[in-house]
């Protein structure tokens, strides 16, 4: 009956070599054993439909899992994912970042550089994101079909079945002092925005006008030689920025430590921020020309800019740094935990 | 929600196919007679878990196998090992002792319902 050798095709071609021959004598003798002495069509059907669909069949017979990844390698594969894209994503963004910055030459409007980066950045990042994920399941199941320990049991971080004391490398972090991964995000972010807005500010910060092809720059709102003359300053600034953003990255919570480190970083940002506004040569006199020709002031309106901007700031500065205090000192937690 | 049922049904039996599998092999049967032989119990099993349940067996040394080629129709045969009678005494005496545990749970549920 030809139903039957292509039944025992089927279920052997997903074997081993080695067993194919024996188990498609068993399955034949073990078919005809089923059938009655006279038989039809119909009788081989309902044989092979309670024998099943035959890759499951075969399944049975291989000792090889189903399944990409089990549950003792699941939890590991997702910890590991969670941890390893982001690290790579950032990576792919920075060195981007870096890499246009660096090759600009100062032709071509800013934004479209941005947006150059911003385009280019999200392609980049979905075929880190990409490579990652092959990757790492690739290697999650040639475990899976290599590690032959027989039991089912899950394994943590350390590669190792769990035990009690492995709750003691865990943080105990109280809800109400966790640093997020998105507060640490953003405040790259925004070191990454004014670093620019300094670097190309004659070409990005000033005043538009509603010209015939879209904006039109009209003048820069600082003098750009007075502005960047005090770079060695902005790229400590800058240094420091990045510094305390991946040290809270890594105790993700607000200790003493991290409070103060935010602290000198507010001090020292406001001493440079008042150093380089208080430089009379700051604004572009076109621009102050312009404003005070816009608003029709009586005075010149440097002054009260200046104050206004530098009294935000330090303002600004003493709540992030007093809040910073406030966040390392809520006491709460596993008491007991502390003499163990 | 019988399809739940089913899903729990099953999987309470699984465990105990080994067990039922191993109990009929005392003495040697082939595939089909094996499943003869469950089915007079009352034990219904896929035959796409058995014959591979078979294999198995024989991979762990529990049970023997060997073609009989006698009779018209070639058929394998398979038997406890030395060590697979041994391994189905200390089960036997697992599931025993389970099922009484187990009788005793359900009993007391049952005397609760009376009250």
């Amino acid at each position: 009956m030809k139903l039957i050798e292509l039944y025992i095709q089927e279920v052997t071609r997903r074997l081993p070599e080695k067993n194919r021959e024996d188990i498609a004598l068993e399955l034949k003798s073990t078919i005809e054993d089923m059938l009655p002495d006279e038989y039809s069509e119909e009788d081989v059907k309902s044989i092979l439909e309670q024998l099943g669909n035959p890759a499951i069949l075969a399944s049975g017979y291989r000792d090889r899992p189903m399944h990409l990844i089990g549950p003792r390698y699941f939890d590991l594969y997702i910890q590991l994912l969670k941890m390893i894209l982001p690290i790579a994503a950032a990576i792919s963004l920075f060195s981007l970042a870096a890499n246009n910055i660096l090759s600009y030459g100062g032709e071509g409007a800013v934004l479209n550089l941005i947006l150059h980066v911003l385009g280019e950045g999200i392609r980049g990042i979905l075929s880190t994101g990409m490579q990652v994920f092959f990757w790492l399941t690739l290697v999650f199941a040639i475990l899976e079909r290599t590690d032959h320990a027989k039991a089912p049991i899950p394994l943590t971080q350390s590669c190792k079945e769990w035990s009690p004391d492995d709750l003691k490398n865990i943080p105990y972090i109280p809800k109400e002092k966790v640093i997020s991964k998105v507060e640490v995000f953003g405040s790259l972010l925004w070191t990454a925005i004014w670093a620019t807005g300094y670097f190309y500010a004659a070409n990005l910060l000033g005043v538009y006008e509603k010209g015939r092809e879209g904006l039109e720059f009209v003048a820069p709102t600082f003098n750009q030689e007075v502005l960047h003359s005090y770079w060695p300053l902005v790229v400590m600034v800058i240094g420091l920025e990045v510094a305390t953003a991946i040290y809270k990255w890594i105790t993700a919570q607000w200790t003493k430590k991290v409070a103060s480190l935010n602290m000198i970083l507010q001090l020292i940002s406001s001493i440079v921020f008042i150093v380089i506004f208080s430089n009379p040569h700051l604004f572009n006199i076109a621009f102050v020309q312009y404003l005070t020709d816009l608003f029709s002031f009586s005075h010149n309106p440097k002054n009260s800019i200046y104050w206004g901007a530098m009294i935000i700031f330090v303002i600004f500065a003493a709540i992030d740094s007093y809040k910073g205090f406030r966040k390392a000192n809520i006491r709460k937690g596993p008491a007991k935990s502390q003499s163990i | 929600m019988s399809s739940l049922l089913n899903s729990l049904t099953t999987e309470l039996r699984r465990g105990t196919l080994t067990l039922a599998v191993l109990s009929q092999l005392r003495t040697p049967q082939y595939g089909y007679s094996l499943v003869q032989l469950l089915e007079k119990s009352g034990i219904t099993i896929e035959q796409s878990t058995l014959y591979p349940l078979l294999r198995r067996l024989e991979k762990q040394e529990l049970v023997t196998s060997s073609w009989d080629t006698s009779e018209s129709r070639p058929r394998r045969y398979y038997v406890l090992s030395e060590f697979g009678t041994e391994i189905f005494q200390q089960l036997k005496n697992e599931w025993e002792k389970t099922s009484q545990e187990l009788y005793t749970l359900l009993k007391g549920e049952g005397e609760d319902e009376v009250d």
